[in-house]
């Protein structure tokens, strides 16, 4: 009795536990890969591809389409309002998008001057910002609190619509803005040091996806307008007239304008 | 091969008799028909009707893999702990039914070093901070101030309210801030012009409660069903 209870129990007991494997542990082929981007250049090249994204949509749809009559507001998700996302509300659609999908990217807008308060920019954010206003260069830094990686990267007043809107706009904190003006930041956290090559297509796969979502979910806006004329939407841009080009033709013109960029970085860690 | 000593036979008996009686409460407690009764509390407003896998989804691999996997991992075999019986709730969890994109603060907004210091008072990154389940209400947080946390500075141009919203925030009016606005925007709701107009706050804590909607029931977004839900997920796959 003593010999069962001492020894083959315990032993019995362990070898049936063990013989149950454990819960398979998670690795999925991108986590397996080799690391081979630091995560500052791959916030640099979504950044990067943000940059393209936002100019042309500030141009090509806002700048363009206000030309033909087009509207475009703050408040384009209510119901009684007809009009397309402002630049800003654009990125944080694709940032809400990107929160939705698996990737880890967090994109945030801010300034020093916002038209919104709440999006005003305080503590660590406001120090580097102002360093970002002198030099033009990203500034990066280690979360702590969050244990996210960050990065910060200038955001400039690139189009003549981002400039009347903001100095026009009744809420502005700043009524002299200039082309070419610093006017805020973008903030981007990711919370691995590096990536592999699967972890960064991710990545710009993840942005890309938030580009069409919320351009699509512009073309459903339009699709709901009551009283307002409709654009047509096809592959023509507003700068021809009364167009809006479709999602897939918006975002074939990103790619041409930024794909340059993003593949020799790609290209060189193969 | 087993022998009991008489002195050890009412221990014995009460071992087995508690083994029995441990499986058995196990057993019917897992039981879908007895859920109500594992429930902690009833739930919050508008959650009656869901399932407990709704959001205590079954942790994987079974029980005695869950044990290996912990014990693996407390010995360092093992990189990462498994959950244990069902998985964390998680802000996801809550998201697959309520996420919408008219949002007007959005749990991830939340999450920039910018909000550091207003999270510390009220962690707006996490949907439990003021909806804690299993309450019987809709609202759980306890002090409805929390637009101070971010809003000192605000100035509305031509502000249409009788008494301005910079002398509201200067007397430190923050309960005020609810009584025209809900915190997500997804009510279609004419705000009124003058304060005094505007929702009663026992209104708005009966609502908080779990009692009738102030706002009025014409809403922007509706949040998922169970069978909604279940439809989504069956179709992403």
């Amino acid at each position: 009795m003593k010999t069962i209870t001492k020894i083959i129990v315990p032993v019995l007991s362990i070898c049936i536990l063990y013989s149950c494997g454990g819960v398979p542990e998670e690795k999925t082929a991108a986590a397996g890969g080799k690391k081979v981007f630091a995560v500052e250049e791959v916030l640099e090249m979504v950044a990067k591809e943000n940059d393209v994204t936002r100019t042309l949509y500030t141009k090509a749809i806002v700048g363009g389409g206000k030309k033909q009559g087009m509207k475009f507001d703050e408040d384009w998700r209510k119901d009684d309002v007809e009009a397309g996302p402002l630049p800003a509300l654009f990125l944080r659609g694709v940032a809400t998008s990107i929160r939705k999908s698996p990737v880890p990217l967090g994109l945030y807008l801010g300034s020093d001057f916002p038209v919104n308060a709440a999006n005003k920019f305080e503590g660590k954010q406001a120090d580097l910002f102002k360093k970002i206003k002198e030099d033009q260069k990203p500034q990066f830094f280690y979360d702590d609190d969050q244990k996210l990686h960050t990065a910060m990267f200038v955001d400039l007043a690139s189009a003549g619509a981002c400039v009347t809107c903001h100095n026009e706009h009744p809420q502005t904190s700043k009524s002299d803005w200039k082309l070419g003006d610093v006017m805020g930041a973008t903030t981007w956290q990711y919370p691995k040091d590096s990536l592999t090559y699967k972890e960064t297509v991710a990545v710009l796969n993840s942005y890309a996806k938030g580009t069409v979502d919320t351009y699509m979910a512009y073309l459903d806006e339009i699709e709901a307008f009551k009283e307002s004329e409709k654009p047509e939407i096809g592959d023509k841009w507003p700068a021809e007239g009364k167009y809006l080009p479709t999602a897939e033709v918006f975002l074939d013109s990103v790619r041409k304008l930024s794909s340059y960029e993003t593949m020799k970085h790609l290209v060189a860690a193969k | 091969m087993f022998k009991v000593s008489p002195l050890r036979k009412r221990q014995f008996l009460g071992g087995i008799i508690g083994l029995v009686l441990g499986v058995s409460l196990f057993y019917i407690l897992t039981l879908d028909a007895t859920e109500g009764y594992v429930s902690i509390s009833p739930m919050n407003t508008g959650h009656n009707e869901l399932s407990c896998f709704a959001c205590h989804a079954d942790a994987k691999g079974n029980l005695m893999q869950q044990v290996q996997s912990n014990i693996s991992h407390a010995f360092g075999a093992r990189d990462e702990s498994v959950d244990f019986g069902t998985q964390d709730v998680t802000v996801n969890n809550c998201l697959q039914c309520h996420d919408r994109p008219n949002d007007r603060h959005p749990t991830y907004r939340f999450s920039e070093p910018r909000f550091k210091d207003a999270i510390k008072h009220i962690d707006a990154t996490t949907c439990i901070t003021c909806h804690s389940e299993h309450h019987e209400e809709r609202v759980s947080v306890e002090n409805i101030n929390y637009c101070m946390n971010c809003h000192q500075d605000l100035k509305v141009e031509n502000d249409p309210l009788d008494i301005s919203h910079v002398q509201l925030i200067a007397k430190k009016a923050w309960n005020t801030c609810i009584q025209c606005h809900d915190f997500h925007g997804n009510h279609t709701y004419q705000v009124p012009e003058h304060l005094s107009d505007t929702i009663p706050m026992q209104k708005i804590q009966a609502y908080f409660e779990g009692g009738e909607d102030p706002y009025g029931m014409v809403k922007k977004y509706i949040a998922l069903s169970q069978e909604e839900w279940l439809k989504t997920i069956e179709n992403s796959k």
